[in-house]
């Protein structure tokens, strides 16, 4: 007889990148994610070089910085900086809405309906503009040539 | 309410992390802020200013704090999201202990240095 | 498209029999449409015309079963309560919900679903046994405290929040939005006494932490249950207990049974009056 139990029809992980058209949040949820481990990956590498190439003194700690001094070097610590800052405000943004901060009180479901979020989607776009200003900063700081 | 301490530990130490990040990359960058408004110092990143900023205990107890609630942070952060990928329960406890044994190595590493400096 | 004028549209189903198939295939129809013709409706006519074996599910045809969801178009809708029209194209896309398993055709199964939902203790707990088994009397409610959930209790339990969820997608084992949502609606209700137990189920592993407020269940929601909002309620309480900032909680008491009945109101002089 055929195997007549229910089929499998889970998204699995590509369900957290795509599973119909949804509006802002949902991405956000993702590029939290991303950013999130993208941080560990800098945070490895960071801390592995101020520590064990400072210690070995002057010499080898300015052959790093020299070695880092390049362009691949530099955008990819302007996509460090804009991922920090993109993590660090939304984070802050989660952080109260989790807590049930400014999401305003349950209403009556009448038609047509629009969720807390969306009824305060205010909250997101103040962090996004937020996140447009400080990367707006961090930009400046990378096409100067800011110290690496 | 382990699972209540874990992640509102999560969100505690982001927001830490937040303040200790911004005093962090401020300082890094304090040469391009005061330029900015018209004054010129040292490079901050060059040794010697940051072999003298080592060398004071409130540095290295931001970094020490930054380091510790970081590692927490991520890979607290990171073990949630493992915990979402329907593992096993017994490959989630191998795991979590792979974690927390890589985040103690990890720790050892970035505090060993400061505190060598601070006492050279 | 405007009056009785019909139009044909292409319905592509997805079609899978446990018996005969080793996979999903699509299956394409031809549907005439008419200005309000529901995604339902077109599926009626499938199954009466064209071909007797399309499997889906369906009680109410009118949004309050939560039998029909599924994806159309890769968005999760309730076939009933979607007309055609919404989609302006000619071809419609038609899926079984998922992060559900798929029974036949249209028809996912929703045991999970309901487990999880029988899980969190969706009833209201009294501290009396007696008084919860065998309630003798009304539990007092004001209009203010039943505006504190009323919005949560529209569940309707038709899956389209976990076709949404992210983390549903990946983790068999999270409660999901739909439990979690009906928690908290039990929690906030001034007569409920069960809150300690509730937190205790959804605080644990695959409960109420794994939500990120991507906020998807609440945008597919059909009936405004915002399950987004109802969950990060729920995040504070569990907080608040966990770090012993919880409100005190005394359940609404009972009114007293009615013992007179009041004289009915006098008949308006204008109306028919019975002969
Ligand atoms: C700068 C301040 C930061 C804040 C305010 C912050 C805040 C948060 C919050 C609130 C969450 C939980 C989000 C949720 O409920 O899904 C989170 C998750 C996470 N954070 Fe941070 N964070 C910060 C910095 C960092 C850094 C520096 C790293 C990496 C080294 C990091 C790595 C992670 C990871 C891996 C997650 C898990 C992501 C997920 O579950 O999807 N965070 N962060
Ligand atoms: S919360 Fe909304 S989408 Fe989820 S099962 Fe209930 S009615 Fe359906
Ligand atoms: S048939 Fe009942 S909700 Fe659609």
């Amino acid at each position: 007889m055929a195997d007549n139990r229910p089929r499998e029809n889970s998204l699995g992980i590509a369900g957290w990148v795509w599973a119909g058209n949804y509006t802002l949040e949902r991405y956000l949820y993702l590029l939290h994610r991303v950013t999130g481990l993208g941080l560990i990956l800098f945070g490895i590498f960071h801390l592995t070089a101020t520590t064990i190439f400072r210690v070995q003194g002057e010499a080898v700690w300015n052959a790093t910085m020299e070695f880092l001094n390049n362009p691949v070097f530099m955008v990819g610590e302007f996509l460090v900086v804009t991922a920090f800052a993109f993590h660090a405000l939304n984070g802050l943004r989660l952080i109260l809405q989790e807590l049930g901060f400014t999401l305003g009180k349950p209403v009556p479901p009448i038609y047509p309906f629009k969720d807390a979020i969306r009824r305060k989607r205010l909250w997101t776009l103040v962090t996004l503009a937020a996140v447009m200003v400080l990367v707006v900063f961090f930009f400046i700081d990378f096409a100067a040539g800011g110290p690496g | 309410m382990k699972n209540a301490y874990l992640n509102f530990a999560q969100m505690i130490t982001g927001i830490m992390v937040a303040v200790l990040l911004f005093i962090h990359i401020a300082v890094q960058k304090l040469g391009v802020i005061l330029s900015f408004l018209g004054f010129k110092i040292s490079d901050p990143l060059a040794f010697n200013s940051m072999m003298e900023r080592a060398r004071q205990g409130l540095w290295a107890g931001i970094y020490i704090c930054l380091l510790a609630f970081g590692l927490f942070h991520a890979l607290n952060g990171l073990r949630n999201i493992l915990l979402e990928t329907g593992l096993s329960p017994a490959k989630m406890r191998t795991l979590t202990w792979l974690i927390i044994i890589f985040g103690l190595i990890f720790f050892a590493l970035g505090t060993y240095v400061p505190l060598v400096l601070l006492t050279t | 498209m405007s009056g009785d004028a019909v139009k044909n549209i292409i319905f592509r189903v997805q079609r899978y029999n446990p018996e005969k198939d080793e996979r999903p295939h699509f299956e394409e129809f031809t549907v005439p449409v008419k200005h309000g013709t529901t995604v339902l409706e077109g599926l009626l006519y499938i199954k009466e015309n064209l071909d007797s074996s399309l499997a889906f599910r369906t009680s109410c045809r009118m949004g309050i079963c939560g039998s029909c969801g599924m994806l159309v178009n890769n968005n999760p809708h309730l076939a009933c309560h979607t007309q055609v029209e919404e989609f302006h194209s000619n071809k419609l896309t038609l899926k079984p919900l998922p992060n559900l398993p798929i029974i036949k055709d249209l028809v996912p199964d929703l045991t999970t679903l309901f487990e999880k939902h029988r899980s969190v203790k969706p009833y209201i707990i009294r501290p009396d046994e007696e008084e919860m088994e065998k309630p003798a009397a009304e539990f007092t409610q004001k209009q203010k405290e039943l505006d504190e959930f009323l919005q949560f209790t529209y569940c309707i339990k038709c899956g389209l929040c976990i076709a949404a969820c992210p983390t549903s997608a990946s983790d068999k084992k999270f409660l999901g939005p739909q439990a979690l949502g009906q928690a908290f609606r039990y929690c906030a209700d001034s007569r409920d006494a069960g809150q300690d137990q509730r937190l205790a189920i959804v605080d644990a592993e695959h409960g109420l932490w794994n939500c990120h407020f991507a906020a998807a269940c609440s945008e597919a929601c059909p009936k405004g249950v915002d399950p987004a909002f109802a969950i990060q309620l729920l995040r504070r309480r569990v907080v608040g207990s966990a770090i012993g900032a919880a409100k005190a909680h005394t359940p609404a008491g009972v009114v007293a049974p009615q013992t007179e009945t009041r004289a009915k109101v006098p008949v308006p002089e204008f109306t028919v009056k019975p002969k």
